[in-house]
């Protein structure tokens, strides 16, 4: 069970990167704010997979971490590099 | 009415806190402080009243989302793994029934969830602009009957 | 193999499979508003798979609990971040 579980994260990780990459190519900044979306879903995957094969305690709360650092850096980041407006259903 | 409400969600607090953190009396003075900041923002962010949740619609509602939200998933993958991709992405305008904006706020998270919907703000008169990946699809039609369940839910019907 | 073994295999498997289609999704789709679509439907439902398939392997009732709580906050803050994004990239128009 421990080496399928790790399979599978090195796999997640793996689809993770090459999304990133693609990402990253942008062309804008906000187009690259997915990056943290991505890395919310597919490094908290990860990080849940190498937590149940290895047993260390502690993972799980890096990942509740990541969960909620990664909608804030979303969030914020998008604030900052639209122009506020009337225009706001959320 | 708003103590209680008070103390709901404190205690609701308080219990995620032990689940995250896990029990140990040392650290209680940690969880205590927590649970009440989070129950302070949370009664300036959504003060009592804005929005009533009905149990029992509550978890009927939860398992549609939950196969509505898997089909999402199949759909998606069926379109990103065949061949022919047979997309056709564009906006389509829906106009919410929901009155209070703390509701309407509510559903368009959750219809960023549904199958081929993503909301991307509105227009000048208040209408949604729905990004979809079929716009040939009665967007529209699924959107208000995802709504009326979701409005039954909260109360608003 | 036990049955619950089994069970893990299963749903981790089928959450690797979403995590590839939005990848793939993600690479083949023709913009970043359609891409963000995949992201978020696959991804998640994957993300759901795995957390389903990590639950007999939890330690006791509070790790399965954790795992949950994990799952609502992401499944929270995606729907969240979705339309935040999904806005700004409409906002600045269809450029790619």
């Amino acid at each position: 069970m421990t080496d399928f579980l790790l399979a599978a994260a090195g796999f997640i990780l793996l689809t993770v990167a090459i999304g990133l990459a693609r990402i990253l190519r942008g062309p804008e900044n906000v187009d690259r704010t997915m990056a943290a979306q991505l890395l919310g879903t597919g490094g908290i995957a990860t990080l849940l997979l190498a937590a149940a094969a290895t047993g260390v305690r502690g993972a799980e709360d890096v990942a509740l971490g990541l969960a909620l650092l990664a909608a804030f850096a979303s969030v914020a980041f998008v604030t900052s590099v639209t122009p506020p407006s009337g225009d706001d259903p959320s | 009415m708003s103590t209680t409400v008070a103390i709901g969600r404190a205690t609701l607090f308080f219990a995620l806190w032990l689940m995250i953190a896990g029990y140990r009396l040392a650290d209680v003075p940690v969880g205590v402080a927590a649970a009440a900041l989070a129950t302070w923002a949370s009664l300036r962010l959504m003060p009592p009243g804005t929005l009533r949740l009905r149990l029992w619609s509550l978890a009927s509602f939860g398992v549609h989302f939950l196969g509505q939200s898997v089909s999402a998933g199949i759909e998606v993958a069926w379109l990103a793994l065949r061949p022919s991709m047979p997309l056709r992405p564009g906006f389509v305008t829906w106009r919410p029934r929901l009155q209070s904006a703390s509701a309407r706020n509510a559903f368009c998270a959750v219809s960023s969830l549904l199958p081929g919907t993503l909301p991307a703000g509105s227009d000048d008169d208040g209408a949604l602009l729905i990004h979809c990946l079929d716009v040939d699809q009665p967007v529209a039609d699924n959107l208000t009957a995802e709504e009326q369940l979701f409005g039954r839910m909260i109360g608003h019907d | 193999m036990s049955v619950a073994d089994i069970f893990t295999v299963v749903a981790v498997g089928a959450g690797c499979f979403f995590f590839l289609a939005g990848t793939a999704g993600l690479l083949r789709f023709p913009d970043s508003l359609t891409r963000l679509h995949a992201l978020t439907k696959a991804d998640n439902l994957g993300l759901g798979l795995i957390v389903l398939g990590l639950l007999p392997q939890a330690t006791g009732l509070l790790g399965a609990l954790k795992l949950l709580a994990v799952w609502v906050l992401v499944q929270l803050s995606s729907a969240t971040v979705a339309q935040v994004i999904a806005q700004a990239l409409r906002r600045r128009g269809p450029s790619s």
